[in-house]
């Protein structure tokens, strides 16, 4: 088990007010992100528990997160009783997380619930209490808001293009965005998935 | 006071409740240590290896309510082996044999087994309270020998443990002669529950107080079970997704409305809107409510229902309140002695306002002045509102705050969260339990040593930079008791600097740190009142047969306590003692 320099460094003395050199700190302390690299398999001969070992890998990996074992440190009954933490499983069965711009909220919605664009635009309208959310889906330019939704690849695409099908697969959230807002976001253009 | 008879003395000692009093009692003289020992009627026991059953009941032959404590607190966070420990079954087989009058048992993170539910329901027959939190082991045929079987039983309350459900009909267990329940709890229990023998229950208990029921009790049950039992203090409602129909919402409110007593509500694991609105008329009474399982409701309902609380003194909410829910939390509720905001969104997937921000404490701490324990899941904090929070309530008992990003920074100067939790402890001389997080380097530690003159318990994770800060916290906290950490870059020189604390703490934990083997060795070597256990669960062979070389490897999981009885002999592979 070789552990030499880059450990040594992380337990040296270091004086100075705190606030400097922050970033060349924040890469020297055991980091969060290495935590994350031993944990998520990195090093076979570790198990799921996060531990020393590894400084090699230093991989910055937004979406590796949560594997971190016991962080938030939310008691194991809180998080198995939770009902977002449930949402993760429902997913696959057709629930998809809705989000609306200035909505302190997140709903839920099952889209194999849903026939089509129709039914869910009635049905968005009805979640959130606003009308003119599913107008959007249809009726393109004529609506305050926007509807989109985040497919497989992670791209944010337009709801209402393709055909429904294709749509509840590919579908992973769906976000309702003001209009005003939407032309910054990076959606990409119409046609360019199959 | 040598001039008195025992029985005076005793009598005056019998005014005397709290533990840390009773204990001092205890130390004035031989009289007087006997005295009290032999009319102590309440022992606590932080950690269940520190001592044995056999010593308590020697030294304590009159006891009646026993209070014990397995895990170690991170265990909460799956961080300790399912097989660590905790065994309650040895303490009530000891208890059993000498024919302890047990009246009251109240277990947290130990492992409780069926049968040791049955020997205790068998041989104690004045038992009145069971008090189970983040318990498992057993299931509900458990249960049915406790309901069964304990005919003076008027307390059942289990609280988040993991119970193994058999759906059968353990409260059909509880005899018809069975009156006197003024407690019970079931609400972690996962399985249908016979509500038939529940309603019955409850219609032959008058003197209950406290319901809380688990999710699978309908509405039309509740509204039944509120009717018979108007006198209720303490509501634990289940799940609630679908809207009632118009009947039903009337037969609701009128059955809540009958509940003029209640001041404390809970459950609502979903709730919809309409359900809980049925609920508004006892909400200018309710004293405590507990939201934190509700992932559904929507923030504008939440804030409805929380400006009728005009006396909430405590409340558990999920962070989907958002910071304006806050600031209505903070202007309606000027009674707030306890709040807790849990996170929503435990993935961090969402990248939106729906968690809470430093916005909402600094509002929280203006708007009551009573509040003295917090604990914050946030997303970010700075420094000036820690600053500000700190001046608006000097009077905080216990602050945890966890930012749920490791490591993160004060977000508008980029700078460590030192001075900010430097603030809380200065300001606050009475407190007691600490919780850090953010980005935070050694002075943070200095200043907990040099102002945290009360503090019991800190957690850390994710912090300090060098030995140092440990060090300043084992020097300066004199009253430390319970100190748990999680990686951050703590080694050997700090673990040993002052072996002797550990005689006036219960425990330390340290995970993810850079204790060696050799260290912890060391410890063990020059402390035998401790116990130094190694949690490793990827080696199962003896740790202290390896070679040399090994002493430098650094130790996963560490826990050490102090004890009267050495090295305990029911630890799995995963755990050695040195």
């Amino acid at each position: 088990m070789e552990k030499g320099g880059v450990e040594h460094e992380i337990t040296e003395l270091r004086l100075g007010l705190p606030g400097r050199d922050v970033t060349e700190k924040m890469m020297k302390k055991r980091g969060f992100t290495e935590m994350i690299m031993t944990s998520s398999g990195s090093n076979s001969d570790e198990s799921g528990v996060v531990s020393g070992g590894d400084v090699e890998k230093i991989n910055e990996s937004p979406a590796a997160k949560s594997e971190v074992v016991g962080w938030p440190p939310v008691c194991s009954y809180r998080r198995k009783n939770s009902c977002k933490e449930a949402w993760t499983t429902k997913v696959g069965l057709g629930y998809v997380k809705v989000s609306m711009d200035g909505v302190p909220y997140l709903r839920k919605i099952d889209l194999g619930s849903s026939q089509g664009y129709d039914d869910l635009a009635f049905a968005l309208d009805k979640l959130f209490g606003v009308r003119g959310i599913g107008v959007a889906l249809k009726d393109g330019d004529n609506c305050e808001y926007v509807t989109i939704y985040e497919d497989k690849d992670g791209d944010w695409m337009l709801a209402g293009d393709v055909p429904w099908g294709m749509f509840i697969e590919s579908c992973k959230r769906l976000r309702i965005m003001k209009r005003s807002d939407a032309t910054g976001f990076g959606l990409q253009p119409r046609g360019v998935d199959e | 006071m040598n001039y008195f008879p025992d029985e005076v003395i005793e009598h005056i000692f019998d005014f005397i409740s709290s533990h840390k009093d009773r204990n001092s009692i205890s130390l004035v003289s031989k009289s007087w240590h006997k005295i009290e020992r032999c009319s102590r009627k309440r022992v606590f026991i932080g950690n269940c290896y520190a001592i044995n059953p056999e010593r308590l009941i020697e030294r304590f032959p009159s006891l009646r309510s026993l209070t014990l404590k397995g895990k170690p607190h991170f265990a909460d966070f799956n961080l300790v082996p399912h097989e660590w420990g905790g065994f309650v079954h040895p303490w009530i087989v000891a208890l059993a044999k000498a024919r302890v009058g047990l009246q009251e048992l109240r277990l947290k993170r130990m492992v409780v087994s069926d049968e040791s539910l049955e020997l205790l329901s068998r041989s104690f027959a004045s038992f009145k309270s069971l008090v189970l939190v983040s318990c498992e082991g057993f299931t509900t045929d458990g249960l049915a020998s406790v309901a069964a079987n304990c005919r003076h039983l008027r307390e059942l309350d289990l609280q988040e443990n993991e119970i193994e459900d058999h759906r059968g009909q353990w409260l059909n267990c509880f005899p018809e002669s069975s009156t006197a329940l003024t407690s019970l709890n079931f609400s972690c229990l996962k399985g249908e529950t016979n509500l038939a023998a529940l309603e019955r229950l409850v219609a032959r208990s008058p003197n209950l107080e406290s319901l809380k029921v688990n999710r699978a009790v309908p509405l039309d049950a509740l509204t039944r079970l509120m009717s018979c039992a108007p006198q209720l203090v303490d509501l634990g409602v289940g799940s609630y997704e679908n809207e009632p129909d118009q009947e039903s919402f009337m037969k609701l409110m009128a059955a809540i409305k009958k509940c003029t007593e209640l001041r404390s509500l809970s459950g609502f694991s979903e709730v919809a809107p309409l359900c809980l609105s049925a609920f508004y008329p006892i909400c200018q009474n309710l004293t405590s409510l507990n939201l934190s399982y509700a992932a559904e409701i929507q923030g504008n309902h939440l804030i409805r229902f929380i400006q009728f609380c005009k006396r909430l003194q405590r409340l558990w909410i999920l962070d989907s309140i958002g910071d304006k829910g806050l600031e209505v939390v903070a202007s309606t509720c000027k009674e707030l002695q306890e709040l807790r905001v849990f996170p929503s969104d435990l993935h961090d997937e969402e990248d939106n306002d729906t968690a809470v921000t430093e916005i909402g404490l600094v509002a929280i701490s203006a708007g009551c002045p009573k509040l003295h324990s917090i604990l914050y899941f946030c997303k970010q904090m700075t420094n000036a509102a820690l600053i500000t929070v700190a001046k608006n309530c000097p009077n905080f008992i216990r602050f945890r705050l966890c930012i749920l990003e490791p490591n993160k920074p004060d977000h508008t100067t980029s700078q460590s969260l030192d001075e900010g939790f430097g603030a809380i402890v200065q300001a606050c001389k009475g407190l007691r339990r600490l919780s850090v997080s953010g980005l935070l380097t050694d002075k943070v530690f200095l200043y907990i040593g040099m102002y945290a003159e009360q503090l019991e318990m800190l957690s850390i994770a994710f912090a300090g930079d060098t030995d140092k800060g440990m060090l300043y916290v084992l020097n300066g906290c004199k009253k430390m008791r319970k100190l748990e950490i999680r990686d951050s870059p703590f080694g050997n020189a700090a673990l040993l600097a002052d072996v002797d604390k550990y005689r006036t703490m219960r425990s330390l934990w340290m995970s993810s740190c850079e204790v060696t083997l050799g260290g912890c060795k060391r410890l063990a070597r020059n402390a035998p009142w401790l116990n130094v256990e190694i949690i490793n669960e990827n080696e199962n062979n003896d740790l202290m047969e390896r070679n040399e070389e090994d002493e430098r490897e650094k130790v996963d999981r560490l826990y050490l306590y102090r004890t009267v009885v050495g090295a305990r002999k029911d630890a799995p592979p995963c755990v050695t003692i040195l």
